[in-house]
């Protein structure tokens, strides 16, 4: 019998970070193989922290990275963990007078793509990988949100990077576009290291095998899509009426109530839980918007 | 033409005077050499069966790539006159790309410059009694009072300052976490950035200078003190943040100008003995930004 030793291609020990007196990160271990990893939490709860410390652009106040076994307190290294980084950060900026083709070119330089033939294929394979080729003479302030978002990946994915981190990738993606980016995120080849980050579980559940929820700073849950289900199992039920004791409820297409809490009233009609049910599960009970 | 021409043989001597099977095929592999390429692609130009031939041959996806590789290309031109200029002097056409994110070097920028230069000008031409174009032109002593000038020293170098840290400012930088995270080197950028804002900022304050009514060697004395200034703010920004140090490099050219505007002497400060030490103050921050190049190697820092 043959047993396959899986090394981590990046991970986090004992990463911690503050904002003044806000603890960001607090004690954060995380493990990351190649293929996708989704990364889920609330607002605040340090995921973009932890994907800016993991793209090598700010630092930890404790703890260590490594990629691809280097480490990047060391300047070469840091260096080298760039030249196999493609990275969308959450408040991406651009210049505005920059054309489509104009911006990626320029981003190409920076990802050391300097012959010119080069990176003009580059720039062609990425425009039409996320179906802007069509607007490559546009000027970046005339795109719309979502065409400026699919710009974002795009620059990600110049030079085809073994670390892609993807900080909210699908923000203003309309549906169409969102499924989109599923199947270009499953068509990469090489089989990059991709985490993303996002409020949407169900993009999740659609395409990451192995998920992280981080909440107030600290990882909660590390598993499978399916596991994170499996934690609200037998605490989803619905019903005609509201329940109040429920933590959450809401009326469905069906018109009828479907409720998540601790404990389902006796002879309650109990339903499979979503990796969304899961999720709120962990979240704070006495949490609101 | 070949095909105006059926009985003479086609590229390498193909039958009826179309192209061979093989060569079209090597040819639309790409594979075929430079001279057969072009025989091809001169028959091509006149005969219809070959082009269906080869049309047949042609992976269509390596087409369509081929395609949008050229609307890039197309879409990115050239840059320009100025650009086509610099890589015909030797500048790789790469680093002259960079350029493009800096703002100093924007056109509403350095209108800008110019027009605060022009109305400096302007000022110290109106208030020089008895200066005409006429009298300069005929060489005739034209500075009577060299307070006048006191406006433009003080702000010719502050403006070159200006453009230098605008082009190294991270805040004025929108892409400034997608330039951290690539791994082209920072030392290299802000260099490129701020040297090519150096010359063109220079380059307005020199013949702002030739215009105005002073002595006619300060156009080339205001050169040392400009970069100085700049030196300074560059190696500055090496021990501490960028926007302090632009701030104290420019406090640093402000205070000496006042003082020796107070004292009546304001050309004192681009005379031989500054010039000096302006060309100290340049040396040792060379020095400093070259020993602590490291410090501009973006990221990893908070």
């Amino acid at each position: 019998m043959t047993v396959e030793l899986r090394t981590a291609a990046v991970s986090a020990d004992g990463l911690c970070r503050r904002y003044g007196t806000i603890r960001a990160l607090d004690d954060i271990d995380v493990t990351l193989e190649r293929g996708i990893t989704g990364l889920l939490g609330p607002n605040g709860a340090g995921k973009t922290t932890l994907l800016s410390i993991l793209a090598t652009v700010s630092e930890p106040d404790a703890g260590r990275v490594s990629a691809f076994g280097l480490d990047p307190r060391i300047a070469a290294e840091r260096v080298a963990i760039r030249r196999r980084l493609g990275y969308l950060p959450q408040e991406l900026g651009y210049h505005r007078h920059f054309t489509v083709a104009g911006f990626l070119d320029y981003m190409a330089i920076l990802k050391e793509i300097t012959d010119r033939r080069r990176r003009a294929g580059e720039v062609a394979r990425v425009l039409a990988a996320v179906g802007l080729e069509a607007r490559a003479r546009t000027r970046i302030r005339a795109l719309s949100g979502g065409m400026r978002q699919r710009l974002g990946i795009a620059q990600a994915l110049l030079g085809n990077p073994e670390l892609l981190i993807l900080d909210e990738p699908t923000a203003g993606l309309d549906p169409e576009q969102r499924l989109r980016f599923r199947e270009l995120l499953s068509d990469l080849p090489g089989n990059p290291v991709i985490v993303l980050s996002t409020h949407q579980a169900d993009d999740i559940a659609a395409i990451c095998p192995y998920v992280v929820v981080l909440l107030q700073g600290r990882v909660r849950f590390t598993g499978t899509p399916a596991s994170l289900a499996a934690t609200a199992a037998g605490r989803v039920w619905v019903a005609d009426q509201r329940d109040t004791r429920a933590r959450l409820s809401w009326r469905g297409s069906d018109n009828r109530w479907r409720h998540v809490g601790e404990q389902p009233p006796a002879g309650a009609e109990t339903v499979p839980p979503t990796v969304e049910d899961g999720y709120l599960m962990l979240s704070d009970p006495a949490g609101t918007w | 033409m070949m095909s105006q021409l059926p009985a003479a043989p086609g590229p390498a001597g193909g039958p009826a005077g179309h192209a061979e099977a093989e060569l079209l095929a090597s040819y639309a592999a790409g594979t075929a050499g430079t001279v057969a390429a072009w025989s091809v692609e001169a028959h091509l130009t006149a005969c219809e069966p070959c082009r269906t031939a080869l049309s047949e041959r042609v992976d269509p996806e390596r087409l369509a790539r081929n395609r949008s590789v050229l609307l890039v290309r197309a879409a990115l031109g050239d840059g320009g006159r100025t650009m086509r200029l610099l890589r015909r002097c030797g500048i790789p056409d790469h680093l002259l790309r960079l350029l493009a994110a800096t703002p100093s070097l924007r056109k509403s920028w350095l209108l800008s410059v110019l027009g605060v230069l022009a109305v400096l000008a302007a000022e110290a031409a109106a208030v020089s009694p008895g200066w005409t174009p006429a009298r300069v032109l005929a060489g005739l002593p034209r500075l009577q009072h060299p307070q006048i000038l006191i406006p433009f020293l003080l702000v010719a170098p502050l403006l070159v300052l200006a453009g230098v840290a605008a082009a190294f400012l991270p805040r004025l930088d929108p892409a400034y976490q997608l330039t951290v995270a690539a791994p082209f080197s920072g030392f290299t950028l802000l260099l490129v950035r701020a040297v090519s804002a150096l010359a063109a900022a220079l380059a307005l304050v020199v013949a702002a200078a030739f215009i105005l009514p002073g002595p006619g060697w300060l156009p080339a004395a205001l050169l040392l003190p400009s970069l100085a200034v700049c030196g300074l703010a560059l190696a500055a920004a090496s021990v501490m943040e960028a926007r302090a140090a632009a701030i104290a490099a420019g406090t640093l050219w402000v205070l000496p100008v006042l003082l020796l505007a107070g004292r009546h002497l304001p050309l004192a400060i681009v005379h031989w003995r500054a010039q000096s030490a302006c060309a100290a103050v340049l040396c040792i921050c060379a020095f400093v930004l070259l020993m602590r190049r490291d410090r501009f190697e973006l990221g990893w820092t908070r």
